[in-house]
C-alpha cells in the first residue's frame, strides 16, 4: 500500500515519420497526479488519449520520455518492474493454460520462492475475495470470461502490491457479466484497500468506480477529482461532453441583451434562454460562446408554462424512463423524464430550461467561463 | 413495402441447431427487433429473410409468395451491416447512388439526383455529399450506409447491429436519430441488437430469441411488463430486475408472500387479480420480481422494512445504483448520484409488492403481476394503436 506521485511525466514515441510541427508530439504530455495511500484512481479518456501508456509507463513497460514516478518515497524511473512492486492486470487476461486456476494464482509467489505453506496460504485468503475460491482446481479454458479475469486480478494482488494498475479488466466481458464484476472490484478494494490505478474508456466505470478520477484528451490531463466535481462543474467542454449519459448538451449561443437581461439565442430557433444573473458581469450583447445544460436539467412545461414551443423531434420510451429530443437550429438537445407521459413526434411541448443549471464555454478554447465569485 | 412471414424456420449448422422452429409473422411497414444475447441466432435469422442462409426446414414468405428459392440479389432487400462496408473510391453521392446505378435496379439520372438528395435530407448528411468515407466520422459512415439501403424503397430493410461498434456517446446519439427518422423509412424494417435500450426505443414490437428459439415476441410494454418467463424479465431492464423467492401463506382469508426472511410477510393487493392468479398456478413457490426503480430505502431503522448492509454504491452519471446485501440476497435499487453513503452500512429496504412480477419457481414461466400501472399502461398502449 503506497502513495503514487507522478510528476511532469511526457512521453514520446520515436518516429520519423512525424513533422516536427506536429502538436501531438507527445503520447503523455505534462502528466501530474497525486494518488493517497489506499485510494481508487480512474484514468478515463477516449482511445489515443495516452491512458494506458501512462499505466505502461507506471509499470515499467514503457521507456520514461520525462518527468518523475514516486511510489512511497521511491523514485521508480530506474527501477526494473518486476522491483517496483506493483500488480498488474490486462484487459485479456493471459492466463497460463496448462496450469490449474491455483497455480495460475500462485505463480508470481512461486518464482519468487515463497514456500509453498506461505503461498496456499495467501492463494487461500485472495480466492474469496474473488469468489474464485471454488474454481481453484479448474482449468483456465474452463472458465467464463468473468472468471477468468478473476482469476487474473487475484494473480495481481497475491503479491500483495503497493500499486495495483488494471487496464481495462472490463472491456471484454458481456453488459451483465460487467456490471457483476464492477461490483466486485468496488468490494475487492473497500477489502484490501490497495492503491489502484484503474485506467477505462467507459465513463460509467470510472464514475462507479473512482474516488477520484483523470480524464485525459491527447495527452494531456484535462481535470482530476471526485466523479461528482467532474459532474457537476467540468473544467471544459471536452470533460463535460465525455461525461454522462446521454452527454450534456452543448450548443453554439449567441447573447442577446434585452431591456437590461440576457438571453441565450441560438442560430435557426425561437428558443431564448434567461442567463443567469451570475454571468451578467461577463456577457455582452452579441458575445458568442458555447452553453451546456444536462438533459437533467431541461423539463417539459405545463399548460401554464412561459417555456419557448418546440416541436418533439424524437421520443424514446425507455421503459424504467423516457427520452425527449427537440431539434435546436441543427442539433439534437435529449432531455430525460421519469414523468410517465408520452409524447408523439411532432407534437407540441414548451421547453424549460433550468438556466441555473448552464454551463459557458470559450467557443474557441473549449474552457469553461466561470462567473467571478 | 412487404409482410414478412417465416413458418417454422429450422437451421442447422452440422449438429449446431442455429434456428429452432422459428414462426414469426413481421408486419407491412413494423419496425420489428430481433433481441437477444450473443450466439442466439438472430443474425442467422435475418440472412435467412436476406436469401444468405437456406434453412433445412421452413418457408419464407414476402407478402404471401414463398422466397425460398428466389435468389437474394431479387429478393429486394437492403441490408445495413456492424461494418458499414462503403466504396471508399467513391464519394457519399456515389455510394449513396451505387444501388440505383446497378442492372438490376437502373434509374435515370434526374431520378437518382432526387432520390439520393431525399435520403441525404433524412439521414442528415446532405452537407457531405461531396466528400469521400475517408473524410467523415464513423457515424456519418454509418449514416451513409443507411442511405444507401434507403435510397431504392426495397421490400424489406434489414439491419444487423448497425450501431453497436460505435462508441457509447455516439451509439446513444445515433439511436435518437434512427428514431427520429424512423418515420420517413416507410418499408418494413427487421433490426437486430443485443441492446436492450436499442430494442425497447426502435422496436414497434420485440421478438426475444435465445439458443435458436423465439422467447416471445411483443411491444416494450408487454415484454417489460409481462415478461413470459425470467430469461426475459432479466434481459429488459437495466439494472437488471431482482428476483427474489416467496411462498404464498393465506391466513385469515388474507393472502401473503413470504419473501427473504422467514416471517417477513408482504400482504397482495386484494382487488388486483394477482391472488386468484397465484392460486390458480398450481404451485405455492414463486420468484418475484421487483424493478430497481421500484425499489425503495431509507438509511433510518423503521419496522415493518427489510433490514441490510450497503454492498456497493455505483453512480452511473444522472442517478446511481445501490446495491444492497439482505441475508444472501443481493437487492439493486436506483438512487440519486449525491447520495452519502458508506460500504457496509446499515439500509433499510422496502419492497413494492403493488409492483411486482410473479413467476412459477420450477418452470421460471410468468404468472401475473399485481402492478396497476403496468396494465394501464398495456391498456393505454393497445388503445392509442387501435386510435391510428
Amino acid at each position: 500500500m503506497s502513495k503514487l506521485i507522478i510528476k511532469n511525466l511526457y512521453k514520446r514515441y520515436e518516429n520519423k515519420g512525424r513533422k516536427k510541427t506536429d502538436k501531438n508530439e507527445f503520447a503523455v504530455n505534462n502528466f501530474s497526479l497525486e494518488c493517497e495511500d489506499g485510494e481508487f484512481i480512474a484514468i478515463l479518456g477516449p482511445s489515443g488519449c495516452g491512458k494506458t501508456t501512462t499505466l505502461r509507463m507506471i509499470a515499467g513497460l514503457e521507456d520514461i520520455t520525462a518527468g518523475d514516478i514516486f511510489i512511497g518515497d521511491t523514485r521508480i524511473n530506474d527501477l526494473h518492474p518486476k522491483d517496483r512492486n506493483i500488480g498488474l492486470a490486462f484487459e485479456d487476461y493471459a492466463l497460463y493454460p496448462p496450469l490449474t486456476v491455483f497455480d495460475n494464482i500462485a505463480f508470481n509467489l512461486k518464482a519468487k520462492g515463497v514456500p509453498a505453506d506461505e503461498i496456499k496460504k495467501r492463494v487461500m485468503e485472495i480466492a474469496p475475495l474473488l469468489k474464485v475460491e471454488d474454481l481453484l482446481d479448474k482449468m483456465p479454458v474452463s472458465l467464463s470470461g468473468g472468471q477468468k479475469q478473476r482469476v487474473n486480478i487475484a494473480r495481481a494482488i497475491v503479491r500483495r502490491p503497493g500499486i495495483l494498475l488494471l487496464d481495462e479488466p472490463l472491456s471484454h466481458l458481456d453488459g451483465k457479466m460487467r456490471q457483476a464484476l464492477r461490483t466486485e472490484i468496488k468490494r475487492l478494494h473497500n477489502e484490501i484497500k490497495c492503491t489502484t490505478v484503474y485506467v477505462t474508456h467507459d465513463q460509467l466505470e470510472a464514475m462507479s468506480l473512482a474516488d477520484r478520477m483523470a480524464i485525459m484528451n491527447l495527452g494531456v490531463l484535462q481535470q482530476f477529482g471526485t466523479p461528482m466535481e467532474v459532474y457537476d462543474d467540468p473544467a471544459n467542454e471536452f470533460v463535460a461532453g465525455f461525461i454522462g449519459e446521454p452527454p450534456m448538451n452543448i450548443l453554439k449561443t449567441t447573447i442577446i441583451k434585452h431591456e437590461n437581461d440576457f438571453y441565450f439565442t441560438f442560430e435557426n430557433s425561437d428558443l431564448r434562454i434567461l442567463c443567469p444573473k451570475r454571468y451578467y458581469d461577463l456577457l455582452k450583447d452579441g458575445m458568442q460562446v458555447k452553453m451546456g445544460v444536462r438533459p437533467t436539467d431541461i423539463y417539459v412545461g405545463g399548460p401554464d408554462s412561459k417555456g419557448t414551443p418546440v416541436r418533439v423531434a424524437v421520443f424514446e420510451d425507455l421503459c424504467a424512463e423516457r427520452r425527449i429530443g427537440v431539434r435546436v437550429g441543427d442539433e439534437l438537445v435529449m432531455m430525460i423524464t421519469e414523468d410517465e407521459t408520452r409524447y408523439r413526434q411532432g407534437e407540441q411541448i414548451k421547453l424549460e430550461v433550468n438556466g441555473e443549471k448552464t454551463h459557458l464555454f470559450d467557443l474557441e478554447t473549449g474552457n469553461r467561463i466561470r462567473p467571478k465569485k | 413495402m412487404a409482410k414478412i412471414e417465416l413458418v417454422n424456420i429450422t437451421k442447422r449448422f452440422g449438429k449446431f441447431t442455429a434456428l429452432d422452429n422459428v414462426n414469426l409473422e413481421i408486419k407491412d411497414n413494423e419496425f420489428f427487433v430481433l433481441f437477444g444475447p450473443a450466439g442466439a441466432g438472430k443474425t442467422t435469422l435475418l440472412n435467412t429473410v436476406a436469401g444468405l442462409v437456406m434453412p433445412e426446414e421452413g418457408v419464407v414468405k414476402f407478402n404471401d409468395e414463398i422466397m425460398n428459392k428466389v435468389d437474394p440479389s431479387h429478393r429486394n432487400v437492403a441490408m445495413v451491416f456492424e461494418n458499414y462496408a462503403l466504396y471508399p473510391n467513391l464519394t457519399v453521392y456515389e455510394n449513396i447512388a451505387s444501388p440505383l446505378r446497378s442492372p438490376l435496379y437502373k434509374k435515370d439520372d434526374a431520378t437518382i439526383d432526387k432520390e439520393v438528395h431525399r435520403v441525404a435530407q433524412i439521414l442528415r448528411i446532405d452537407h457531405l455529399l461531396e466528400r469521400l468515407p475517408s473524410q467523415l466520422s464513423n457515424g456519418q459512415k454509418q449514416r451513409v450506409a443507411i442511405g444507401r439501403a434507403l435510397v431504392r424503397n426495397p421490400n424489406v430493410f434489414l439491419m444487423d447491429e448497425p450501431i453497436a461498434h460505435l462508441d457509447a456517446k455516439l451509439r446513444h446519439h445515433m439511436r435518437s436519430e434512427l428514431k427520429e427518422m424512423q418515420s420517413s423509412f416507410n418499408s418494413t424494417v427487421i433490426y437486430v441488437t443485443h441492446d436492450f435500450l436499442e430494442a425497447v426505443s426502435l422496436g414497434d414490437r420485440i421478438a426475444i430469441i435465445n439458443e435458436g428459439k423465439i422467447i416471445q415476441v411483443g411491444t416494450r410494454e408487454e415484454v417489460y411488463y409481462t415478461p413470459c418467463n425470467e430469461f426475459v424479465a432479466s434481459l429488459v431492464g437495466e439494472p437488471e430486475i431482482n428476483l427474489v423467492d416467496g411462498r404464498l401463506i393465506a391466513d385469515n382469508g388474507k393472502y401473503y408472500v413470504e419473501v427473504l426472511q422467514k416471517g417477513y410477510m408482504l400482504p397482495l393487493p386484494e382487488n388486483s387479480g394477482i391472488i386468484k392468479k397465484l392460486i390458480d398456478s398450481g404451485t405455492t413457490e414463486y420468484h418475484i420480481g421487483f424493478r430497481p426503480n421500484n425499489v425503495k430505502y431509507t438509511f433510518e431503522k423503521k419496522e415493518g422494512l427489510l433490514r441490510g448492509t450497503v454492498y456497493s454504491f455505483e453512480s452511473i452519471g444522472n442517478k446511481a445504483v445501490l446495491i444492497a446485501k439482505i441475508g444472501d440476497q443481493f437487492l439493486r435499487m436506483i438512487a440519486p448520484n449525491d447520495l452519502k453513503v458508506k460500504l457496509d452500512q446499515d439500509v433499510y429496504v422496502e419492497l413494492p409488492i403493488n409492483r411486482a412480477t410473479f413467476f412459477n419457481a420450477q418452470t421460471t414461466q410468468f404468472i401475473g403481476t399485481s402492478d396497476e400501472a403496468a396494465i394501464y399502461r398495456l391498456v393505454q398502449e393497445q388503445l392509442s394503436k387501435g386510435v391510428q
